[in-house]
């Protein structure tokens, strides 16, 4: 199964390029090298040989026909030139001397250099070697041949060709090993990978793929799928919760519709009763339709490309609207809405957006802060970034529950039947979140604290979150 | 209750004053027709961008409801060709949620005003009553006199029988919406729109309570009550007949 993986990665077929190029060039480079040190060993010879005919025909031209017969003669016996061969013929290419008895059929090299392999070698060699030779005439008509023998360079040929078999072999072999196991490796981290992505399809999104702690990229992907799988769970949870809480809340109003449409069904009412009745359900009904609404808005505000529509806003401004607006509703249920500002905070931001959600802390605050308390806006520099704080002299928010109450529905225990929708303090984050505001909730000893801190408005111009 | 003494006697005004309806969805043009008739408006319907530009162009209309989304020409764009030709028929734009982006809150800076979906009968037939209503009033008045409630839109001083009366500003901003709005139903995201310049809609009663304390100011110790609440839909500045 992993064999067979292995075979057919991608990384395999990489590695097999890799060797095809690689073996390429080397072979490249050993030819090059085959070539050239096989025309500087040619040249050599050639030299020796270009030498030693010189020498054999100033000899003939100083001291005449018979003492280059003679120096042949020496030359051709000498053990030290055992390499050499030596022929010199008449006009009509018949023998006069040397060690070669007849002019050979050899092939011509170039304009007066021939190769051939003696047909009659008398030397104590194995096999009759290839010689390398030139051809001089000499005056009256005397041919001249004095060749060498050209044999260690075939054996250097023969062996450099060998060497490179083995080299080429060698170094695919191991490029192949090489290439396998990195498969197999990438292949086994990749399978971990499937084998977990399996398990989800089939399971759920409870797995996560092992981490080896070798800090290398297949660790880095892991942790980052594992990280998107943690997000990916934490959505679906809230979705579930939300769908809980979406059929909770409505299913009340709704099965409260429902029962009176059907008791009025089965009555007879007049004219009167049926509109109070109409006029019932309406109102129920538009309750579970501005659920739906602000359901609907929280997400569109989630969704919205941030600085849209964007502009620069005094915070102070806002929240003394907000109080001026809440100081009614405040005064009514016997609350102290008192505002504790600096002049002019400037922040980047929608305004209808922030009078929303300071709307929202100021009623949460009103209606959860306690009767006869005392409710503080405050907008405050703090190192030069805007705060925006609303502290109550209520209950407060257990730290344990802080982190949950900014969910879409979620509602303490014991104020699931107080009213409200449970969706406000989810919006004021949508909207913080939308701000790049940081929300905060404290303990006022007694009450609760809530504060939005917003970015320097240049950090939040320059895109620096 | 759905109707009220003083929406009966408003029917009669609203009579022989004619409104265009373009919309595409059958079910939504059917309750627009419904309830605007109901309340004495004559209706034309148009059932797309095109229809509706061409009626628009040679009809007699006081007010137009225009959907966000119609088929051939968009209703932005429908109202855009209206208003260059120099047809200044109030529109009211009917969008989802969704489609309310800044061009149409820019709209009302040209007296237009717009409704988000889904909306309830009452909501829309108030705002084409105020539009329909600013249509015909001069909008240059100094001073406005609803029974013995007299506002000084200059000095920015409101008075009853000679006493001023004192609020803040922005009690006075609402104070001047109601009164611009005689005798018409003004709902709470109207309010929070004119006075305020908010588009959302308010999900507490705060605009109850404010409005309240507005009434207590200008109701309270005096021979009858001039601020009403409409129940289910919002307020009204009347005196009485």
């Amino acid at each position: 199964m992993l064999l067979n993986k292995t075979f057919r990665s991608s990384t395999l077929k990489i590695a097999f390029i890799y060797v095809i190029v690689f073996s390429g060039a080397i072979f490249g480079v050993l030819g090059y090298v085959y070539w050239s040190t096989v025309s500087y060993v040619n040249q050599i010879l050639d030299r020796d040989i270009k030498t030693e005919t010189e020498t054999l025909r100033e000899t003939f031209s100083a001291a005449g026909r018979d003492a280059l017969i003679s120096l042949i003669d020496q030359r051709s016996t000498d053990k030290f030139l055992g390499d050499w061969v030596y022929l010199l013929t008449d006009a009509s290419r018949r023998y006069v001397a040397g060690n070669l008895k007849s002019w050979p059929a050899a092939s011509q090299v170039d304009r007066d250099r021939i190769e051939f392999t003696p047909a009659d070698w008398n030397r104590k060699t194995a096999a009759p070697p290839l010689l390398r030779a030139t051809h001089q005439l000499l005056p009256n008509g005397y041919h001249l041949l004095v060749g060498r023998r050209a044999h260690d360079l075939a054996r250097f040929r023969d062996k450099m060709m060998v060497g490179l078999l083995w080299v080429a072999g060698l170094f695919l072999a191991l490029a192949a090993a090489a290439g396998i196991s990195t498969s197999r490796r990438s292949v086994a981290r990749i399978e971990t990978i499937n084998a977990t992505s399996r398990k989800i399809i089939e399971t759920g999104l409870r797995g996560r793929i092992p981490v080896r702690g070798t800090g290398d990229e297949w660790d880095g992907l892991a942790k980052n799928l594992n990280s998107m799988l943690d997000r990916i769970e934490e959505l679906v949870e809230t979705n579930r919760q939300v769908s809980d809480n979406i059929a909770h809340d409505l299913r009340t109003p709704l099965t409260r519709v429902r029962g009176r449409l059907e008791r009025t069904f089965n009555r007879q009412l007049d004219v009167g009763q049926y509109r109070v009745l109409i006029g019932d359900v309406t109102a129920d009904l538009d309750e579970i339709l501005r659920t739906f609404s602000s359901l609907l808005r929280i997400t569109q505000i989630e969704a919205r490309d941030r600085m849209s529509g964007f502009r620069n806003l005094d915070l102070t401004g806002i929240a003394r609207e907000v109080a001026e607006l809440f100081d009614p509703t405040a005064e009514e249920n016997g609350v102290t809405l008192q505002l504790s500002s600096c002049d002019r905070a400037i922040v980047i931001g929608d305004r209808d957006l922030l009078f929303d959600a300071i709307s929202n802390l100021v009623d949460n605050a009103i209606k959860h802060g306690g009767r006869n308390g005392r409710i503080t806006v405050a907008v405050t520099h703090d190192s030069g970034e805007a705060v925006l704080s609303v502290a109550d002299g209520g209950p407060g928010i257990p730290i344990d529950e802080r982190e949950h109450v900014l969910r879409r529905f979620y509602r303490l225990e014991g104020s699931r039947n107080s009213p409200g929708s449970g969706l406000g303090l989810s919006l004021v984050a949508a909207v913080a979140n939308l701000h790049g505001a940081h929300i905060a909730m404290a303990d006022n000893s007694p009450g609760l604290r809530i504060e939005l801190r917003f970015p320097l408005p240049e950090r939040v111009a320059a895109g620096i979150p | 209750m759905l109707a009220t003494q003083g929406w009966e006697l408003d029917a009669m005004a609203r009579s022989a004053r004619h409104v265009l309806v373009i919309e595409d969805d059958a079910e939504t043009a059917e309750q627009l027709v419904d309830a605007l008739q109901t309340s004495g408006y004559r209706v034309d319907l148009a059932v797309d961008g095109e229809d509706g530009l061409h009626r628009g162009l040679t009809g007699d209309y006081v007010v137009m409801t225009v959907d966000r989304m119609l088929p051939r020409i968009d209703g932005i764009k429908v109202i855009r060709r209206l208003r260059e030709k120099r047809i200044m028929t109030p529109a009211l734009i009917l969008s989802a949620l969704g489609e309310v982006d800044d061009r149409v809150r820019g709209l009302r800076a040209g007296g237009d005003d717009y409704l988000v979906k889904p909306f309830a009968s009452r909501e829309m037939l108030a705002r084409v009553d105020a539009l329909a209503r600013r249509n015909v009033t001069a909008i240059k008045d100094t001073m406005l006199q609803i029974g013995d409630l007299q506002i000084d839109l200059l000095a920015r001083v409101a008075r009853r029988q000679g006493r001023e009366i004192e609020l803040l500003p922005r009690e006075f901003q609402l104070l001047e919406y109601l009164a611009r709005n005689v005798g018409q139903v003004v709902s709470r995201a109207m309010l929070l729109q004119h006075v305020w310049d908010l588009h959302f809609d308010p999900t507490t009663n705060v605009i109850d309570v404010y409005v309240g304390r507005v009434r207590r100011k200008i109701d309270s110790g005096q021979p009858y009550p001039l601020i009403h609440t409409i129940r289910g839909v919002g307020f009204c500045l009347r005196a009485p007949e």
